[in-house]
């Protein structure tokens, strides 16, 4: 005859309630784990996608994901010709907030790929297709909920999306969207009629205040368009990324790379641990003291509960001492119940985890994995706190019931 | 005429609470016999060593000295328990309260097999023989209820069905009348006796209640620890 089923039994509707609320308890146990994952994800997705063997960046930043980096434009072309580097790639990005016509917000990471070189080929596009001509297309990340073929007015022109990726998300969680290197920069660098004849201004007033003023040709140029004055730099990018030939080490491109003195070269590993180790890392252990917090809160109540339940049937687990049941029995019902109770809660959080985790805002992560080491310390749980009602147990006293 | 068969056996139990100034002596040198099917009723005021004694058979508390047998077997020998005491209680001691003391959660025919169970009867013969008792004390219609679903009578027959399931060697009994009115007391007082009778087990009944006494076979009187079961003889019961 099994007692503990028999008690969940008599009073069925508290233990499913009990169990409900530990499961939703264990639910965000579960969430503040996938929220975690879902964060690592998000960082290393965008990086890992764009599958460069090497980044370079601004000398001494940790750029381009963890730190602000801006290297010279040029700086592809120098790359280009290190001996073992068989592709060079400049990479941009900014986050971006608008609103769309129908005054929805759109917020996002611009992401400038080099064109022709890279059209997003090595993106995951689940519907559409690459980039296929140097302005005004772009790809989206699906979380943006944008549509294929839709038009997007970004500064001063018209962007359509041509493809939709799946789980490329920046570090901070915005949603990416991958243009042009020309074009993610138009856009970065929009302004407004007025502050660009401002800037003109500006910089013809500098002109005519120093030594170049004696020249009328220069004063006149220098409140002309910026591109066109030669003696102006092009505008920087953030990073630039190397493949490298088949066979080539890493390291000694890496070593001959680092000699150059404005810049600083990461591999892809050191970037993973770069974003991890400074834009996750914070996230990372708050997350996980909460989790811990809250693992903690799980076995308290649980005890609690536990213990509650015991001291509600000490009268009849006495009775059964007097009876003759062997400790066994007595200590097997409270550890069968504290199992159960557990094993129903774990078994809810999991169900609630696969509904809900989808309509989160962030990505939640939950692998097997993770549900296995719940359920380790769902298991630990319900043992430890089963301890606290069979220490209650084993005091009591056969005498109570003769004293009753 | 052949010898009873002697359900209980005990010599010189004593028991002693506290220490120096709360030093008490709640039973002195108990000697007594109980006979297979016989009914003994143990009265006494308050605090005269009634409880002292049932939680001594009962294998509850062991006493300071003496020596105990239940159904042929040593259970206490020089104040100390021999073997495991639950065992001896889950085959040779049955038990019926002022209250039924049934658990709550088991219906009452789970309430009776649990003993059986618990001593590891197979569940097909621990059924039977459950049905068996729960019919012959007449509850068996009841027998898929809970306890809060029976009246105060049929929870007590409920408890006596309990505490003969297993057929054991001595029933104690502490004021199992005391909760019930006096038609009623009486009719428990009489399948208890019916009980012993038929299942061959020694009956102490601790009671305040002298209405029933008529059906007890025998009386021990016990105050300030002295039991006195002097003028009382061991029936003649035959085999």
């Amino acid at each position: 005859m099994n007692l503990s089923l028999r008690d969940v039994r008599h009073d069925f509707s508290r233990f499913l309630l009990t169990a409900v609320g530990l499961g939703l308890l264990l639910t965000v146990v579960l969430a503040m784990t996938g929220i975690y994952n879902g964060i690592i994800k998000d960082a290393t997705a965008l990086p890992d996608s764009l599958g460069a063997d090497l980044w370079i960046v601004q000398r001494d930043t940790r750029g381009p994901f963890a730190e602000l980096s801006r290297v010279s434009n040029d700086l592809e072309e120098r790359a280009r010709a290190v001996p073992g580097v068989a592709r060079a790639r400049s990479y941009v990005a900014h986050t971006i907030q608008r609103q769309l016509p129908n005054g929805r917000p759109l917020r996002f990471t611009a992401v400038g790929l080099s064109w022709p070189d890279d059209l997003g080929r090595s993106l995951p596009i689940v519907r559409g297709r690459p980039l296929a001509q140097p302005h005004y297309e772009c790809l989206v990340d699906s979380s943006l909920g944008l549509s294929l073929g839709q038009r997007i007015p970004l500064g001063r022109d018209v962007y359509t999306v041509v493809g939709i990726t799946d789980g490329l998300l920046a570090s901070g969680g915005d949603p990416s969207a991958f243009f042009t290197l020309s074009d993610a920069q138009r856009i970065q660098n929009d302004v407004s009629n007025e502050a660009i004849r401002l800037d003109r201004e500006a910089r013809s007033a500098r002109v005519r205040q120093s030594a170049l003023g004696r020249d009328p040709e220069l004063v006149r140029f220098s409140g002309k368009n910026a591109r066109l004055i030669p003696a102006l730099a092009p505008l920087p990018v953030s990073a630039v990324m190397l493949n490298l030939e088949p066979g080539v080490s890493l390291e000694t491109v890496q070593a001959r790379l680092q000699g150059w003195q404005d810049i600083t070269v990461y591999s892809q590993e050191e970037e993973h641990g770069l974003i991890l180790g400074g834009v996750v890392e914070k996230t990372r252990r708050q997350i996980g003291l909460f989790r811990g917090l809250l693992v903690v809160i799980s076995a308290i109540l649980m005890g609690l509960i536990i213990y509650t339940m015991t001291v509600d049937k000490i009268h009849s687990i006495a009775l059964l001492k007097l009876l003759g049941a062997p400790m066994s029995v007595i200590l097997g019902m409270i550890l069968e119940e504290a199992l159960l109770l557990g094993g129903i809660a774990y078994v809810l959080a999991v169900m609630i985890g696969n509904f809900a985790f989808d309509i989160f805002p962030r990505r939640v992560v939950v692998e097997n994995e993770h549900r296995l080491a719940l359920l380790f310390i769902v298991t630990a749980i319900s043992i430890a706190s089963s301890a606290i009602g069979m220490k209650k147990a084993l005091a009591a006293d056969p005498n109570e019931v003769l004293a009753a | 005429m052949s010898d009873p068969i002697l359900a209980v056996q005990a010599r010189s139990l004593s028991k002693h609470y506290g220490e120096g100034n709360t030093y008490v002596l709640a039973l002195k040198e108990a000697t007594f016999e109980i006979a297979s099917g016989e009914v003994v009723a143990l009265l006494g005021p308050s605090g005269s060593g009634k409880s002292t004694l049932l939680t001594i058979l009962g294998l509850i508390n062991p006493p300071d000295t003496g020596w105990l047998q239940v159904g042929g077997v040593d259970v206490i020998r020089d104040g100390a328990a021999v073997g495991d005491t639950n065992l001896i209680r889950r085959r040779n001691l049955g038990f019926v309260f002022q209250r039924s003391n049934l658990i709550p959660f088991l219906t009452a025919e789970e309430n009776v097999r649990l003993v059986l169970e618990l001593d590891d009867v197979p569940r097909r013969e621990a059924l039977r023989r459950t049905r068996e008792i729960l019919e012959s004390l007449d509850v068996a219609d009841r027998a898929s209820h809970l306890p809060m679903q029976l009246s105060g009578g049929q929870q007590q027959r409920v408890a006596i069905a309990r505490a003969l399931v297993h057929q054991p060697s001595l029933l104690l009994a502490d004021e199992p009348t005391a909760s019930l009115d006096k038609e009623l007391g009486r009719r428990v007082m009489e399948l208890l006796k019916t009980a012993a009778i038929e299942r061959g087990a020694a009956v102490l009944v601790v009671t305040h209640d002298h209405r029933a006494l008529d059906l007890v076979d025998r009386i021990f009187e016990i105050e300030d620890g002295v039991l006195d079961a002097q003028s009382a003889s061991v029936p003649e019961v035959t085999q």
